[in-house]
């Protein structure tokens, strides 16, 4: 399911939405603050979540824990 | 030319407007301009002294209205009558016309006059009652002592008379046989006595010094007065003590009068007669109640004066307030004789020229005048304020930005991606779903009960409140960066199933310790895996991630604001500051940390053990690429990695010279060029108003040939030439070599110094695990009855703790580092900041900055 091609799906929908926020955005004297600050939110959101999606797509390390209990071994 | 529309990204754009004004409506029209608030007058008889002003007479006047009006507040105060207040958001106050203001004034008068002529008598009144109040006391403790004087009569003969046996003896029969009639027998004796009150405390020093002077001679008497007497001049109470004090000889008597006066006794006049005491008390007593009718009498009146003020003195302060802010305005204003015109010479958005001149069109026609008011926009080469329109949401944010420093008139606002970025960078910081949350309830609840607590004066209170709508983005963006991290009061979600399955060997027990492996083809969708949670290598993890991600987020927001100085460049029409700063800087900068970003997401993307490679280590691939440029240390991260690596570094080393020497060069270049073609600057004369005539000798016959042609607009010679300044290549040159040191440094140690990202949110999740270990984790981990109580008291210690440390104390530091990194790893980036922020006469504005006017809200 969710591999490496989801940080280009994540972007293709972050991209749209910036879209959408920029023509939907309320017409007046706020229009650049919804615009600027929809986009700039949904661009930090990305960035945060696409780092957060990349350092665990090949991690390095593996959990390790020496107090498992019977019911949490089982769990996933 | 019709300006584009005025938008947060810019300050608006400003026009320099000419007023001419009537005479006779001056005072209307900056009345309407200041309701409308957006319109900054500029000083135009800077040289005259505040005194020999037009207008300084009236504003003294009313300087002594506002202090009357101030005289019956504190009048008020001593009352305890209480201030209608006034709401200025529902009560609009119609501007008043000259005759309103003058009766007004008139009304104070008389009403000052009034209260303090009522505050006079009732005074007077006052005094005179605590004298009777003194006296009576003395009339009815010293009727005791007489009563047991009389009883000692013999014991003060025989020892004033101690060497006369015989004439003791004599009166001895005699006073036996007048034993009834006592009452003669002081006079008889030639004792004399003084009765007075004296304060309580002057009470010893009193009765030594009487002592001393009079070696002894006297008998005094004294009892202390049960109730506080209160002193009308200064409203304190007082404890007093009546005394009594009898004396042989006229001498001694008057000795002892003058050393009671001067230490402040009051002495009051007793008969000795029990009868004719007994009449003093009687119309002592009738005098008191006599006067306490009237006292009773003249508080009410004063009461009843005073209530009636409070019902519309708020308004009156706010009118004379506005009143004088008119005047001072006017003040600025110079004064055409010749054509009994004001001339005003004021900034204003372009934007809402229309409606000023509106304003004006109004105010001119409702009064009726001939003369129409002339709006005249000027061109002029002075440097515009720096206005930035806010809104509710927008005001806090540019707070942020202005306590840095005002925009340069019409570059690029920081403050707009503020909105975003610095909530963001606070909740990287912050991120906890939990902690979030708590403050966008917080926030929230602030934002809708906005109108009530707009009033509350509390210091601290009043900063979270100005910054709501930033509590709110921060408190939103916390929710999420604490899903990205999985965290939740430090516990984690499982919402999506985990990507990891635990090795549980053949002969696997509890407490084994065991690793585990990553399912196929699946990777956790959104945040942190919650398997993660609570494992021996978390802390591992969790670091190279936010220390990472930090290094992403600080390269993201650098480059972001590097690009607004393109804009700024593009705007300012300066094309050498995007080719000679923009440009070298960004390749600088890109060629060395974007380079790292590259190579952490291009590490993140290889799965190194299928194939299977060790991975190399970023932090020694940086730093050998500047040590030992060509060769690779370890494993390379991808093929050709050497050769990319020096092209960079040549890159990066070629753009120091030419962020050094293009601009100055390219500066004394065109410099040198306009010189050689016979331009001189234009510093030299300037465009400037009419009526900023300094320099010119003949400012007056100036001002008449200005008339005479209708021209508003001449050149000046500026004398020291403040608007354009010399070239000076050396200064050029020295200014930008600091800046390329700066920059260059700066792209390193601002990189460092995002990773305050890492530390801060590493630090706000252990101290939210260790909290939780503390309170709530002891309590749930109890049972039975011991188990309940336990969780309630760790529950409200957990809860209050978080709110307070781990909520406003971790915030506010948060907050802070968040501050930082806007003021100086990214505003240093783009951010010149030399405006002049723009000061519009508003009575909005100059009420909610007077203090005394806040308190009539």
């Amino acid at each position: 399911m969710a591999t490496g091609v989801s940080i280009f799906i994540g972007l293709a929908v972050v991209v749209i939405m910036s879209l959408l926020a920029w023509f939907l955005s309320p017409k007046g004297e706020t229009q650049t603050i919804w615009r600027s600050s929809l986009i700039l939110a949904f661009a930090s959101c990305y960035l945060m979540w696409a780092i957060t999606f990349l350092a665990q797509l090949h991690p390095l390390i593996v959990p390790r824990r020496g107090d498992l209990t019977e019911h949490a071994a089982h769990e996933n | 030319m019709a300006p584009a529309q005025d938008t947060m990204f810019r300050s608006a754009d400003m026009s320099m407007v000419q007023l001419y004004i009537a005479n006779e409506i001056g005072r209307e029209i900056v009345n309407a301009l200041g309701e409308l608030g957006q319109i900054q007058f500029r000083d135009l008889n800077s040289e005259t002294t505040a005194f020999q002003r037009t207008f300084t007479q009236e504003i003294r006047r009313l300087d002594n209205v506002e202090r009357q009006l101030r005289y019956f507040h504190t009048q008020m105060d001593k009352a305890g009558i209480p201030l209608r207040k006034l709401d200025l958001d529902i009560e609009t106050l119609a501007a008043p016309s000259a005759s309103e203001i003058d009766e007004l004034s008139d009304r104070s008068q008389s009403l000052e006059r009034r209260v303090a002529s009522l505050n006079d008598s009732y005074e007077t009144l006052k005094k005179r009652e605590v004298e009777l109040t003194e006296w009576r006391w003395v009339l009815r403790e010293a009727g005791g002592f007489f009563d047991r004087a009389h009883g000692n009569v013999e014991e003060i003969r025989a020892s004033t008379d101690d060497d006369d046996a015989p004439l003791l003896q004599d009166i001895e029969q005699n006073m036996q046989g007048q034993n009834g009639d006592g009452d003669r027998s002081f006079s008889v004796m030639n004792i004399g006595f003084v009765a007075g009150v004296i304060p309580r405390d002057r009470v010893a020093a009193f009765e030594r010094i009487l002592w001393r002077s009079l070696r002894g001679n006297l008998y005094m008497n004294q009892s202390e007065i049960p109730e506080p007497l209160v002193d009308p001049t200064t409203n304190e109470e007082v404890n007093k003590n009546v005394f009594v004090i009898f004396a042989h000889g006229k001498e001694i008597i008057a000795k002892i009068r003058r050393i009671s006066e001067s230490l402040g006794a009051d002495l009051y006049a007793v008969d000795e007669n029990s009868d004719l005491r007994r009449d003093q008390i009687f119309t002592v007593n009738n005098r008191l109640t006599d006067l306490g009718d009237v006292l009773r009498n003249t508080r009410q009146t004063l009461d009843a004066e005073l209530t009636q003020i409070a019902r519309s003195l708020a308004a009156w302060m706010v009118i004379i307030k506005k009143e004088k802010a008119v005047y001072q305005t006017l003040n600025l204003l110079s004064y055409d004789h010749a054509r009994k015109t004001l001339i005003a010479e004021a900034w204003c958005p372009s934007n809402s020229l229309p409606l000023i001149k509106s304003t004006l069109h109004d105010v001119n026609n409702r009064a009726g005048l001939s003369v129409p008011s002339i709006i005249n926009e000027i061109r002029t080469n002075k440097t515009p304020p720096t206005y930035q329109k806010t809104n509710r949401f927008t005001e806090g944010f540019q707070t942020i930005i202005n306590a840095y420093g005002t925009c340069k008139y019409q570059e690029v606002n920081p403050g707009l991606p503020t909105i975003v970025t610095f909530p963001f960078l606070f909740a990287v910081m912050f991120g906890d779903l939990g902690h979030g949350f708590l403050m966008v309830v917080a926030a929230a609840a602030m934002i809708h009960w906005e109108q009530k607590l707009k009033k509350v004066r509390d210091e601290l209170f009043g900063m979270a409140f100005y910054g709501r709508y930033i509590m709110l983005m921060m408190g939103i963006f916390s929710m999420y960066t604490g899903l990205v991290y999985n965290d939740v009061f430090s516990k984690s979600l499982s919402i999506f199933p985990s990507a990891w399955e635990w090795d549980l060997p053949e002969n696997w027990h509890p407490n084994m310790t065991v690793t585990a492996s990553l399912k196929d083809n699946y990777r956790y969708p959104f945040g942190i895996d919650w398997m993660w949670h609570g494992t021996e290598n978390a802390l591992l993890f969790s670091n190279s991630y936010k220390m990472k991600l930090s290094i992403l987020m600080g390269w993201a927001h650098m480059t972001y604001s590097l690009c607004l100085s393109y804009i700024n460049g593009r705007h300012f029409k300066t094309p050498i500051d995007i080719w000679g700063v923009f440009v070298p800087g960004m390749i600088f900068f890109q060629s060395i940390f974007g380079y790292l970003v590259f190579s952490i997401i291009l590490k993140w993307s290889i799965d190194w053990y299928a194939i299977e490679v060790s991975p190399p280590g970023l932090l020694n691939m940086l730093i050998y690429m500047f040590l030992s440029p060509g060769t690779i240390d370890g494993e390379a991260l991808y093929r050709g990695q050497a050769t990319v690596q020096v092209i960079l570094v040549l890159l990066a080393v070629i753009q120091v010279p030419i962020l050094l020497f293009l601009k100055p060069f390219y500066l004394r270049w065109e410099h040198n060029k306009a010189h050689a073609q016979g331009y001189r600057g234009i510093g030299e004369t300037s465009r400037v108003s009419a009526l900023d005539g300094d320099g010119d000798e003949d400012t007056l016959g100036d001002r008449s040939s200005i008339a005479s042609e209708g021209v508003a607009i001449i050149t000046q010679d500026l004398g020291g030439g403040e608007e354009h300044e010399e070239f000076e290549f050396s200064e050029v040159m020295i200014h930008q070599v600091i800046h390329t040191i700066e920059f260059c440094l700066n792209c390193v140690s601002h990189t460092a110094s995002y990773l305050r990202l890492w530390a801060l949110s590493l630090a706000h999740q252990q101290l939210s695990v260790v909290l939780w270990n503390m309170t709530l984790g002891n309590g749930l981990a109890k049972t039975g009855a011991l188990g309940v109580a336990m969780i309630v008291i760790t529950f409200y210690m957990w809860f209050f703790l978080t709110i307070a440390v781990l909520v406003v104390m971790e915030g506010t530091s948060a907050m802070l580092h968040s501050l930082r990194l806007h003021w100086v790893e990214a505003m240093s980036k783009h951010f010149m900041g030399d405006g002049i922020p723009f000061e519009p006469f508003s009575f909005k504005q100059m009420l909610e900055d007077d203090d005394q006017a806040a308190d009539l809200q």
